[in-house]
């Protein structure tokens, strides 16, 4: 075999290639269940692992290449009709799915994947022999766990003598080149024996001695990955390092950066004008222009950069479909996961970020939202369940929703599973309405099954998925029918690269506070405040707001009465946050404050005149004020048990 | 051995494959390489750009390597063109069927770059006949 340079950026390229392919043959899997004749999918299957084994053939990993070679034989023959599916042999094929996925997992350690196990590449081999149910017997017919070169068991024998391709080409095409194009009844005299014996540089001799030393492949990848971390978040993964760009978009970047460096020495050119005392109007309405085309470059850059992390959420959408269908037979119900809007584009290591929550509604949503068959028909519904799993641009913001056609939430079983494991007293677990106990199982510990199921109930599960969309600055809302299902809301900003802000005044300082809470910005007029349970509040059409002055919230001395008031809102409850004045928006890049940790403070950002600017985190602030507070009464405590 | 400049397509629905190609050229010394996803794409660029040498993978969406080859093999400009055709199939219809569509060599995955440098020499010989 010989040495590539860049050997281990080539086993990333393979990984990365291959695993979004494999979850490609794994959806189109589970449609082959509902259409088992599918030419089009049973062909899309075949070329998917024949894909995989050609790759894998040349980074020397004989174990996968053994398996995604029975596997395409197998579909080789079912889109043949020469097999016909059935759900035992379906099995056969998931878990080949399955150990193909691991032995990824496996080499994007670095380490070499194990051997088949021989009980399935004996499954394999029967269902190629179109006996699956003779393997089915519990003693598997044992089979050599030695790696299995590619010899195409289904094929005539391919000896390794001597490539005879010429005197095939030649038999068939004649020695003529030209007539290669034409001749081509020339090909009934083909000697057939001839080419059966050929050999086409097929790979057994070469691949069994790599296959028993397999370390060959592998000291490239365990190389440290020290590519720079993306600076935004610091919930990366470190999984995936490398991202695939459209080259338009990489070109439209470097066509910015190219003219930003035009307008830099234009910039430089006046800057020496004026420098030198030339004051001209003509001169100064150049650099006026100037500083505006950079400021348009700017920000336009700064959008095609973002754009360059924007993937589409399908790649992660696509494993679900599996997902949902494993789960629902290991259950015994009848689910189908229907997706729509996958090409909806969101940053790339929130893709990251949100498979673990998405994996876990799915599999809520299957577990706990939709009941079984039976139920389902003796409440009058279709047997088979719906799940939809939706994403789509709605303005600056990406919103995920997962619905369910199930048994909705009883919001008093809810209340009464809270009490009853101690997560609220009774007198606040009295005081919610029906939608704010459905929030109640974002509590720590909540679960709602008594009984843990090896699914999903260890009620580990909807407060982890709420704080992990929090940290990617999302919402996540909850609406449920009893009887009619359940749907939850994911609502994420299109990056965190770039935070819009609301940049306010307070205490002689300003302040950032994120734009997309801000509803609208009211002036305070002292006579409107009303006192409701010792709390200030504003009437704003016809709805009773509290009022918190930023100050307060910071527990700093306030140096003057607020003018004005920022309607802020996030998804349960709406407040007045009461500040000085208003400087104006702005996009910010937050940059963590290193070593302290200010309550309230998200971290910091440069204004426009080279000041600090302190960005708050809402949540934070709003947390620490219940804290602090002596007068929390039932209805704020509410509020802030169920704050995002 | 052939002339270093020439200039080639590689054809392959996965990149991984396509750089795996390029790079085993590049071994050979051949460092003008150009790349298409799929046959499709591999025919617009033949007909829109000069290439001396076409490597193509068989199984691929949209338009398969055999469908190229004959696409190349029924167009004037593009008849003489050498076409490796590369797969995974090692079976004896397929090399039948390929040879009949007119291609120039065969090559069964995974192969070095020793196993390319002698099917790519007896191609070249074959043209100089």
């Amino acid at each position: 075999m010989s040495d590539f340079a860049g050997m281990e950026e080539l086993l990333q390229d393979f990984l990365l290639e291959s695993t979004e392919l494999l979850s490609d043959v794994d959806n189109k899997l589970v449609e082959l269940e509902k259409r088992p004749n599918d030419r089009a999918l049973l062909n899309d299957i075949f070329r998917g692992f024949h894909t995989i084994k050609g790759g894998a053939g040349f980074l020397n990993v004989a174990p996968m290449v053994t398996i995604c070679h029975r596997t395409e034989n197998l579909f080789d023959k079912l889109r043949n009709s020469e097999l016909g599916l059935s759900s035992e042999l379906m099995d056969v094929i998931l878990d080949a799915t399955g150990a193909v996925r691991d032995m990824f997992t496996v080499l994007s350690q670095g380490l070499p994947p194990p051997n088949p196990d021989p009980a399935m590449l004996a499954a394999l081999d029967a269902a190629l022999a179109g006996n699956l149910a003779a393997v089915k017997a519990p003693a598997a017919a044992p089979v050599a766990p030695v790696v299995q070169a590619p010899a195409p068991a289904p094929t005539p024998a391919v000896n390794s003598n001597e490539p005879n391709w010429e005197a095939l080409h030649q038999a068939v095409t004649g020695t003529e080149q030209a007539a290669a194009a034409v001749n081509v009844p020339t090909a009934a005299p083909v000697d057939m024996a001839a080419a059966a014996t050929m050999v086409v540089e097929s790979a057994p001799a070469e691949l069994i001695p790599v296959a028993q030393a397999p370390a060959a492949v592998v000291p490239a990848a365990p190389k440290p990955q020290n590519k720079p971390a993306p600076s935004t978040g610091g919930s990366i993964s470190g999984q995936e390092n490398t991202i695939r760009i459209d080259t338009v978009r990489l070109d439209q970047v470097l066509n910015l950066s190219g003219e930003i460096g035009l307008t830099k020495n234009r910039l430089t050119t006046l800057r020496t004008e004026i420098l030198q005392g030339n004051m001209e109007t003509n001169t100064l309405r150049s650099l006026d222009e100037a500083i505006s085309q950079l400021d348009l470059l700017v920000s336009d850059l700064q959008n095609a950069v973002m754009k360059t992390r924007m993937q589409p959420i399908g790649r992660l959408f696509q494993k679900y479909p599996r997902l949902a269908r494993d789960l629902a037979r290991q259950l015994g119900k009848e689910v189908e996961l229907v997706i729509t809007g996958e090409e909806t584009e969101l940053d790339k290591t929130m893709i990251e970020d949100l498979n673990d929550p998405l994996v876990h509604l799915v599999r809520n949503a299957v577990d706990h939202g939709v009941e079984s068959a039976d139920e389902r028909i003796a409440m009058g519904k279709k047997p088979q369940s719906l799940i939809e799993l939706t994403a789509e641009q709605v303005g600056d913001h990406i919103v995920i929703e997962i619905t369910d056609d199930g048994k909705g939430m009883n919001p008093e079983v809810l209340r009464r599973k809270a009490i009853a494991k101690g997560l609220i007293d009774a007198e606040t677990a009295n005081s919610l309405d029906e939608k704010q106990c459905l929030q109640l199982i974002f509590l720590p510990g909540f679960s709602t099954k008594d009984q843990i199921s090896s699914v999903s109930g260890r009620g580990v599960g909807m407060d982890v998925v709420r704080t992990n969309i929090q940290k990617l600055n999302g919402r996540i809302d909850i609406n449920s029918i009893q009887g009619e299902g359940t749907r939850i809301s994911i609502s994420l900003p299109l990056t965190l690269a770039i935070l819009p802000v609301l940049v306010v005044r307070a205490c002689n300082q300003p302040f950032a506070v994120p734009l997309a809470m801000v509803r609208e910005i009211i002036p305070i007029d002292t006579t409107a405040i009303q006192e409701v349970s010792g709390r200030p509040t504003i009437v704003v059409r016809d709805e009773i707001l509290p009022l918190k002055t930023l100050s307060g919230l910071l527990n700093w001395q306030p140096t003057q009465k607020p003018n004005f008031g920022v309607l802020m809102q996030s998804a349960e409850k709406s407040f007045i946050l009461a500040v000085d004045s208003f400087v104006g928006r702005d996009d910010v890049v937050i940059k963590p404050l290193q070593n302290i940790r200010p309550k309230g403070v998200a971290g910091a950002t440069l204004s426009g005149d080279g000041s600090v600017v302190l960005v708050l985190d809402m949540e934070d602030l709003l947390a620490g004020q219940m804290d602090s507070s002596a007068n929390g009464s039932i209805m704020l405590r509410n509020a802030d048990n169920f704050s995002y | 051995m052939a002339d270093k400049n020439l200039r080639f397509l590689v054809v392959d629905d996965f990149s991984t494959m396509r750089r795996i190609v390029r790079n085993l050229l590049k071994e050979l010394g051949f460092t003008n390489v150009d790349e298409a996803e799929d046959g499709q794409v591999a025919l617009h660029k033949l007909k829109t750009q000069h290439f001396d040498f076409i490597v193509s993978d068989w199984n691929m969406p949209n338009m398969t390597g055999i469908e190229l080859l004959r696409a190349v093999r029924a167009d004037a400009q593009l008849k003489h063109l050498p076409f490796l055709m590369i797969t995974a199939e090692a079976k004896r219809e397929n090399i039948i069927e390929a040879a009949t569509a007119g291609a120039s060599g065969y090559i069964v995955k995974p192969f070095t770059a020793a196993t390319l440098e002698e099917k790519m020499n007896k191609i070249f010989q074959n043209l100089n006949k």
